[in-house]
């Protein structure tokens, strides 16, 4: 996922020698031609993101609130009430709970689903079709039908809770603690795990069959050859999925939002939701900025991390 | 991609233990799995062709006692389900037409071209893709009132392919670049200009990844939510998401008619993702995913 120039293009370059005066006008051309088109892109995503993030940040260090029209500079103020949050901090666990659940379970789920179609077999192209569709469905579609089968009266699902005796759940699919945050990462991995299946998918056919067929004649079994066989070939896909499955469901907002609302209490409320939060329900607008700079940190820490670890374990190939 | 069955699973293996799973178990691991993946698109079926009455009773019944497509009139007589599935037709049509286009030049000027401050475009289309929207909302909110563009789907057409075109460019950049190199800068000698070669040689041989991207963009822009519900207050100008979610855990739509505009909501992208499927999966891993 490197974004800088691939080495390999330069290898193309004409010999210095041939740098004669057409040659350098048409360089020169290229160069044109590359600002004229990246140009509007830059100011595209200047405008639309970069600048309400310098303004959000902006923001953090002001008294901006429903109140208070006229923003007061006040510094670091809002930090140092953040700082010393305790909701912030619950806002934290809880952002980093349901990533690492949902990083686990969606890219654990695509990689079964894609070794299941990896191998030919009749009816491969419908099964790998109806596996993905929950990509294609909207995530307020989802949200609907979810709500309705966790309904705490009428919903589908209590019937399997009534299969487990002993569970006195009262339907509280969205309302009762740890349950909340279970069925959020459930219905999270449920939406997103296609996406990494295919993925997935890709990399497996690229392994060489030829590598398993060896293994199998030495004997080794079906787990020992995904273990060592498999799982290596297609490890460096497996680490850049899991970062961009955290980066996903770090922001994450409305699987969540529309089912717990962050609630019970504060028991989902994810940094997302705590930024949309003290906005919108306490329009508190300098301090949900001052979460949204910290989101920021976090979201770059842990993507920073796992980078380091991509470099460490994820032997280029 | 297609690989011969002959070649892979040994249907008759000699060797039972070491043979991977027989077909037996792994048809039925694959049915078990499906069922589990299809259910809530089912049980979203299943709820709205059933009158309300029965989806009111517990336990509730796997398959519908009773069909009853009355869902589907009520929701277009009690409900401006029709104006706002048009709101979000016009929405995701107009940011998948900017992402695409922006896309494809950005891909082809991160790869083709040498230009300083290349390496800094990529990282900054990198970083974009990481940026929680719910970070830039307010700051968004306040600029869109400022110049008066709340309310306006075109304005959020325009934020929602800011938001996906990065990845629509990091999808064309490795299909770009699985094209050999040879063939772009042989039409380069021969003469033709960078966006002839664009048009002419890259174009046609990127189209999988071409269609993956406008999908991606068209799902992400029928599906958004948290950017429509702020910056769009009027009930006229909804898309269907927010329109549906305002009716979500409210008790005065019949659930029949609820579920028949989920369903309407749901079906435009699932048809779509279904006939081009095979495009899909061979676009998004064009080139890439190899390093």
């Amino acid at each position: 996922m490197s974004v800088g120039a691939p080495p390999v293009e330069d290898v193309h370059r004409p010999p210095r020698r041939r740098r004669t005066r057409p040659r350098r006008s048409a360089v020169a051309q290229e160069r044109l031609l590359a600002y004229v088109l990246a140009g509007p892109i830059l100011v595209y995503e200047l405008v639309f993101v970069f600048y309400p993030i310098l303004q959000g940040v902006w923001m953090s260090t002001t008294d901006q609130s429903l109140g208070a029209t006229e923003a007061r500079f006040i510094g670091l103020e809002n930090y140092d009430r953040l700082f010393h949050d305790p909701s912030f901090y619950a806002s934290v666990r809880h952002t980093l709970v349901y990533a690492a659940a949902v990083v686990v379970l969606a890219v654990g789920f695509g990689l079964l689903t894609a070794v299941l179609v990896n191998r030919a077999f009749r009816g491969r192209g419908a099964v790998r079709g109806i596996m993905t569709v929950p990509w294609a469905f909207p995530e307020i579609a989802t949200v609907l039908v979810f709500v309705w089968i966790a309904n705490p009266t009428f919903g589908v699902v209590n019937l399997l809770a009534d299969l487990v005796p002993g569970t006195a759940l009262d339907g509280g699919w969205f309302t009762s603690s740890p349950l909340a945050m279970v069925s959020i990462v459930l219905i999270s991995t449920w939406k997103t795990f296609p996406f990494y299946s295919i993925v997935v998918l890709a990399s497996l056919q690229t392994v060489p069959v030829t590598l398993e067929e060896a293994a199998r004649v030495d004997g080794a079994n079906m787990l020992q050859r995904f273990w060592h066989v498999t799982l290596p070939a297609i490890r460096p896909t497996l680490l850049l999925l899991s970062l961009l499955a955290f980066i996903f469901a770090f922001r994450q907002f409305t699987l969540i939002w529309l089912t717990t609302g962050g609630g019970p209490g504060a028991d989902t409320e994810t940094m997302v939701v705590a930024i949309y939060n003290s906005a919108f329900r306490f329009y508190d607008y300098s301090y949900g900025a001052a979460i949204g700079v910290a989101s920021l940190v976090v979201v770059f820490a842990v993507t920073i991390g796992m980078l380091l670890l991509q470099r460490r374990f994820g032997d280029e190939s | 991609m297609a690989r011969r069955p002959s070649a892979t699973a040994p249907p008759r293996s000699p060797r039972r233990s070491g043979a991977s799973l027989g077909p037996l178990s792994r048809y039925g691991v694959v049915g078990v799995v499906c069922l589990v993946v299809l259910f809530p698109v089912y049980w979203m079926v299943a709820t709205a062709v059933q009158p309300t009455a029965d989806s009111l009773v517990y336990p509730p019944s796997l398959v519908p006692r009773s069909f009853d497509l009355s869902g589907f009139r009520t929701v277009f007589s009690e409900l401006p389900i029709a104006r706002w599935l048009g709101n979000s037709t016009v929405l995701a049509l107009t940011a998948t037409a900017i992402t695409t286009s922006l896309a494809v030049l950005g891909a082809y000027v991160l790869v083709a071209l040498r230009w300083r401050g290349r390496a800094l475009f990529g990282l900054l289309l990198l970083v974009t893709q990481m940026m929680p929207e719910a970070i830039v909302v307010v700051p968004l909110y306040q600029l869109y009132s400022h110049v008066g563009m709340t309310d306006s789907l075109l304005a959020l057409a325009m934020l929602h392919a800011a938001f996906v075109m990065p990845i629509g460019v990091w999808i064309l950049r490795n299909a770009i670049a699985g094209i050999p190199r040879e063939i772009s800068e042989a039409a380069l000698i021969d003469g033709c200009g960078h966006l002839t070669v664009l048009r002419r040689i890259v174009l046609p041989l990127v189209s999988p990844a071409v269609v993956a991207v406008a999908v991606v963009a068209f799902f992400a822009s029928w599906g958004e939510y948290l950017f429509a519900t702020t910056l769009i207050t009027t009930s006229d100008r909804y898309p269907a998401s927010v329109g549906l979610a305002t009716l979500i855990g409210q008790l005065d739509t019949p659930v029949d008619a609820l579920f028949s505009g989920g369903l309407l909501y749901a079906l435009p992208p699932v048809v779509l993702y279904i006939m081009i499927q095979r495009y899909m999966v061979s676009g998004l891993t064009a080139g890439g995913v190899k390093g």
